[in-house]
């Protein structure tokens, strides 16, 4: 998909501002990393059993899917076929590595929460798999399109599924320590089953037959 | 020539390694002042969580990761870090008792259990259960001990009271032969 063309499938001038926000809402509905492209799914099923969790990994993941197309993008031509991989890893682990570093020091709680997922977005195919697919063969203004639109779709994604889980898990939500609601009933019988990972799995799979749907009658 | 280039050997490893030099570079050198905010923050909690447990503490000195401390001139009590296996990941407990080696209050510093369930450890529903425990009494009601343990969540409860148990009697057997 290289960006020279500016011309799209009818042949049709297109000017970068429409291919900008075409790359952009592309990654939120009709190719959403989690529900149409099954891709990170082990962290998905991890942070969001709670909405805090949900709303940290998915600003996380945008910092490090931004900076990481960014970086990839600008050398793209520079880098040698023969390691591009662990070039991208490299790279991907460093943006990882500072999120890290900044959350441990000025939002312990988070941290502390997100754990060893914080870690793993190095290996979330996500990332590695935009940076091969997309930011290695496209400009940086178009990849960081692709970087916001994905990374906003993953964490739209993530936010659906902890609101079920949490709100039918725990029967309230709270976020960042503010108690938003608690359903009455609901709170004294929550249905830990949505808290717990078989909950997960239905939570997305039900959610990924959803956003099919909308794409079969939105006859993509 | 580019294209050449590119597919030499040579480039390749040298490419690869400035990649890593400076990718090393930039990450210690944000380390350097993230390291001391981190390190600041674990002074500030550790004398808070102190001051919460004994409120009319006017010194405290460490040795040997236990911390002692003091109200003028007399020994108050004492506080250790307890750690063990949770659920789900590492757990680690701040614990304060008094000079006659029964629990003052206990608080856990950090956890990675499961939200809503093993994550109850740190209220004080279940915490309170703790004061004024003696070695012995450090279980669960089902293990022979006198703490009623998270509903749904014994692997956390039990982490909680083997953890604190555990470390309680090497630190009593390192005060007691220190005199």
């Amino acid at each position: 998909m290289e960006d020279k063309g500016n011309k799209n499938k009818y042949g049709a001038r297109e000017n970068r501002g429409t291919v900008f926000l075409k790359e952009f809402t592309k990654g939120l509905v009709i190719s959403n990393p989690v529900f149409i492209l099954a891709l990170g799914l082990c962290p998905v099923l991890a942070v969001t059993s709670s909405i805090d969790n949900a709303l940290g990994m998915g600003a996380g993941v945008i910092f490090v899917l931004l900076c990481s197309n960014i970086i990839i993008s600008a050398i793209r031509r520079t880098i040698p076929s023969l390691v591009r991989i662990p070039v991208f890893i490299v790279i991907i682990a460093t943006f990882v590595t500072i999120l890290s570093l900044v959350f441990e020091a000025y939002i312990p709680l988070l941290h502390q929460s997100l754990g060893i997922y914080l870690a793993l977005i190095v290996v979330n195919c996500i990332i590695l798999g935009r940076a091969e697919v997309f930011a290695s063969k496209n400009s940086v203004l178009y990849s960081v399109a692709d970087a916001l639109g994905i990374g906003f779709g993953f964490t739209l994604a993530l936010v659906i599924i902890s609101l079920f889980r949490e709100i039918l898990g725990t029967g309230g939500l709270t976020v960042f320590g503010f108690d938003l609601f608690s359903i009455p009933v609901l709170s004294e019988h929550p249905m830990n089953f949505f808290i717990s990972p078989p909950g997960a799995f239905l939570v997305i799979g039900l959610l990924m037959a959803l956003f099919k749907w909308i794409g079969v009658i939105k006859g993509e | 020539m580019l294209e050449r280039l590119k597919s030499k050997r040579l480039y390749s490893m040298v490419f690869l390694t400035l990649v890593v030099l400076i990718s090393a570079s930039l990450l210690l050198w944000i380390n350097s002042f993230t390291s001391v905010v981190v390190e600041a923050n674990r002074e500030a909690k550790i004398k808070s969580i102190l001051e919460s447990i004994f409120p009319d503490l006017t010194g405290y000195e460490e040795s040997r990761d236990i911390i002692i401390v003091y109200e003028d001139d007399n020994i108050i009590g004492y506080t250790f870090i307890a750690t063990g296996n949770g659920y789900s990941g590492k757990v680690s407990i701040f614990v304060g008792i008094n000079p006659d080696y029964s629990i003052k209050d206990m608080e856990v510093l950090s956890h990675t259990e499961t939200p809503g369930l093993g994550s109850k450890i740190t209220e004080d529903a279940f915490t309170g259960q703790f004061e004024g425990l003696l070695i012995d009494d450090i279980a669960l009601l089902r293990d022979g001990g006198k703490i009623d343990a998270i509903t749904g969540a014994t692997i956390s409860s039990r982490a909680v009271t083997s953890a604190i148990q555990e470390r309680m009697i090497e630190v009593i057997e390192i005060l007691s032969n220190e005199g």
